[in-house]
């Protein structure tokens, strides 16, 4: 009677260590330890909800969106009048400084490293952050600590690494080169738009308009940013007139 | 034969206990509006509407479906022996184990159910706004379940010596999460001096690693759940109910 | 088929209450021994508080003895071969109020391992019997509480079992409910089926049963028959008063 009365708890222990001898066998780490997520930035502490919930790829997606509302606000407010542009002579404008994503954003990378902390595979967040850090805001180091942190923790993420090439390139002051080394990632359709456009740019800078057509019309046909989407209708609209000119 | 039928019978109308209780019409209500607050969150995101769809939507058919099935859990076999259904059953050739093993079954059946039904919910809007299903859309909802089998059956061992269904969730729910911490707990466990790191280690085989499931939050990585993890969830859930049936085989009503 | 339905010898039931200074104790049967015959309709009385319930359920494998032993049919309570033979209806039954009679009668007629075309004959069956046809069509939530009692009674037949257990069978019914149920338990008894009732109304156990059994406090005060209480003055009620004071 005492070996039975004994036997259900043991057998229960026995199964119970079963299950964590496989799981030990199961478990693969996809995520940056506990002591690389900082908190820098205001609600971060909150991200406890994340580890308890298992739902870090949520909360990357929102620190994301909370990104992209920061980096879309404007740090100075658009002027009462148009003004004559001191750097477009002739021509009467809002003060346009900020409208292609320059500006300081001091908490810009410490955001943007957040979302890799929590989900280093969200890759066209990290695109997106270092493409915006090194192209728009010119601050390449920050955008290679970015990339770097993405290619620790997410070695097989290829993108990182090309775009670290990329901003590599940049620095050399050699956009044909940074053209040529980002062309496959625009073709993945996660690619984020700011780099697309980027693309463009530098394939219409470099004289191939062709090419920027390609990319400004993919831009078009697939973003669902709005304001992407009516720049480059614009610039589709510049190169048609363009190639129409004798 | 007979004990499969016997169990079936208490899993069948455990299962159809569940999706009579308006508690739980009341959880698809709620699931419905979370998935379509998920779509406001989709549109903010822009061009990554596609990927905070599925998050959103994901996490919150899991939240929903925990939360139901803690409260079954938690409460089932405590209302059956104060409203004393549980004598009109173990006064019949009802052997303890096709009990439990039929009332788990009957929570199981209708956690999938409302997976399931979520699940197509879901991907209706994601269809709606133009997106097709995530690669890992499977395993992440196997995953799902597999958490939501593994704390329901923990959740009956609880509520087996637990004072109330309150305390149950409770309980349950911090081993939910701290499921959920078990890479981070480990981590550091190892980092801590002296004899506290092997206590603090065995102390985490007593928490299920639940993470090994969470096929939701790897799809960037690796969403296919390796057989291990099966084996994992089986072994857990064994060990819950063997645990469960001791205390029911001496527990008195 | 033993001769002896049901035995109880020397059983004694403890209840432990754990408490926030140490556990208390109730004993509430002590060195309990009797014998109901099989075939025969054995009435239980006492007052409140004097061990009827924990009686009955020693008897169908809900409470384990803290001494002594209980066979049923030869056999403990907690085996199948008992559980199968025995009926239960306890006091004030629960059926989910949303099921029909006929659904909550299968779910307990597929737990006595009934199934098919005998499941629902043994449903139908239990249904006309107890009188309920009439209310086969409502939900258990429009059930009065004598419609109640006879669901309770029909679950407790459904598997045609050898012994009925019966706590308070007839407890809170009109007259007329009253009569119906005795005129079953008589019909049930002619079958040769053993019944074992408890109840607060001793006109009733008067009317059904062949001998008595007086508890008081957990012991068996007295065992008394039919042709005992006939013969007193004043019945069974005068020599159960007597018992208990």
């Amino acid at each position: 009677m005492t070996r039975a009365r004994f036997f259900l708890p043991a057998a229960a222990l026995l199964a119970w260590g079963a299950g964590g001898f496989a799981a030990s066998r199961a478990y693969r780490p996809h995520f940056p330890p506990p002591s690389e997520i900082q908190v820098p930035v205001k609600g971060a502490a909150g991200d406890m909800f994340s580890l308890a919930l298992g739902t870090r790829r949520l909360f990357a997606d929102l620190w994301f969106i909370r990104l992209m509302q920061y980096y879309g606000t404007r740090e100075k407010p658009l002027a009462g009048e148009e003004r004559e542009c001191a750097e477009h002579p002739g021509e009467r404008h809002h003060d346009h400084h900020g409208l292609n994503g320059e500006g300081l954003y001091p908490e810009f990378f410490s955001r943007a490293r957040h979302i890799l902390e929590l989900d280093p595979h969200f890759a066209s967040a990290g695109l997106y952050a270092a493409g915006s850090l090194a192209f728009n805001m010119d601050r390449p180091a920050e955008a290679e600590a970015l990339l770097n942190f993405g290619i620790k923790y997410a070695p097989r993420e290829w993108k990182y690494a090309t775009l670290l090439a990329a901003v590599g390139y940049s620095k050399a002051q050699d956009p044909a080169a940074v053209a040529r080394t980002i062309t496959p990632l625009i073709t993945d359709k996660d690619c984020p738009v700011m780099l697309k456009q980027l693309a463009a740019f530098l394939n219409k800078k470099a004289g191939d308009l062709a090419a920027a057509a390609v990319i400004y019309a993919d831009i078009a046909a697939t973003s669902r940013d709005a304001a992407y989407v009516d720049n480059a209708r614009r610039e589709l609209e510049k190169l048609s007139k363009k190639a129409r000119r004798p | 034969m007979r004990l499969l039928r016997l169990t079936w019978a208490v899993a069948a109308n455990a299962f159809s206990e569940s999706v009579r209780h308006r508690f739980f019409t009341l959880f698809f209500v709620f699931a419905f509006a979370s998935v379509y607050a998920s779509v406001l969150a989709g549109v903010m995101a822009v061009d990554q509407e596609a990927r905070v769809l599925a998050d959103f939507g994901l996490a919150l058919i899991e939240l929903t479906a925990l939360a139901y099935a803690l409260f079954n859990a938690a409460s089932v076999l405590l209302k059956e022996a104060e409203t004393k259904t549980i004598y009109l059953v173990f006064s019949r050739p009802v052997p303890r184990w096709a009990y439990l093993a039929g009332k788990l079954w009957g929570a199981l059946l209708t956690a999938g159910l409302m997976l399931a039904v979520m699940a197509a919910m879901h991907l209706a809007l994601l269809a709606l706004r133009g997106f097709g299903v995530p690669a890992f859309y499977g395993w992440a909802l196997a995953g799902a379940f597999l958490k939501l089998a593994v704390i329901t059956a923990i959740a009956f061992f609880v509520s087996l010596f637990s004072t109330s269904p309150v305390s149950t969730i409770v309980i349950s729910g911090i081993l939910w999460t701290a499921g959920h911490f078990a890479s981070e707990a480990r981590f550091m466990a190892e980092r801590v001096p002296g004899v506290a790191a092997p206590a603090l280690k065995g102390l985490l085989w007593l928490i299920p690693n639940l993470q090994i499931f969470n096929a939701r939050d790897a799809a960037g990585a690796a969403s296919a759940l390796p057989p291990a993890a099966f084996a994992a969830a089986g072994a857990w859930m064994l060990a819950a109910c063997l645990g469960s049936l001791w205390l029911l085989s001496r527990k008195e009503f | 088929m033993s001769a002896r339905a049901v035995s109880f010898s020397g059983v004694e039931k403890t209840y432990r209450r754990p408490g926030l200074l140490g556990a208390s104790y109730n004993t509430a049967v002590k060195d309990l021994s009797f014998e109901i015959p099989a075939g025969e309709v054995t009435g239980l009385l006492g007052l409140n508080g004097a061990g009827k319930t924990t009686i009955m359920k020693l008897l169908t494998g809900l409470l384990f003895p803290t001494a002594g032993s209980v066979r049923v049919f030869g056999h403990s309570p907690s085996d199948a071969a008992a559980k199968s033979k025995v009926g239960f209806l306890p006091e004030l039954p629960y059926f989910p109020p949303q099921v029909k009679p006929g659904e909550a009668l299968a779910y307990f007629g597929r737990l006595s391992g009934l199934s098919g075309a005998d499941l629902a004959l043994a449903v139908r069956t239990a249904i006309e019997r107890t009188g309920l046809e009439p209310h086969a069509g409502k939900r258990v939530s429009e059930f009065s509480k004598g419609m109640l009692q006879r669901l309770g009674l029909a679950q407790a037949i459904l598997h045609k079992p050898e012994l009925l257990v019966l706590d308070e069978p007839v407890s809170g019914l009109d007259p007329l409910a009253i009569h119906d149920i005795r005129g079953l338990l008589a019909g049930l008894n002619a079958e040769g089926r053993t019944i074992f009732l408890s109840s607060h109304s001793i006109s009733e156990v008067e009317k059904l049963a062949a001998r008595v059994l007086i508890l008081v406090k957990g012991s068996l005060a007295l065992t008394v028959k039919r042709a005992q209480w006939e013969a007193a003055p004043g019945g069974l009620e005068a020599i159960f008063v007597e018992a208990v004071k």
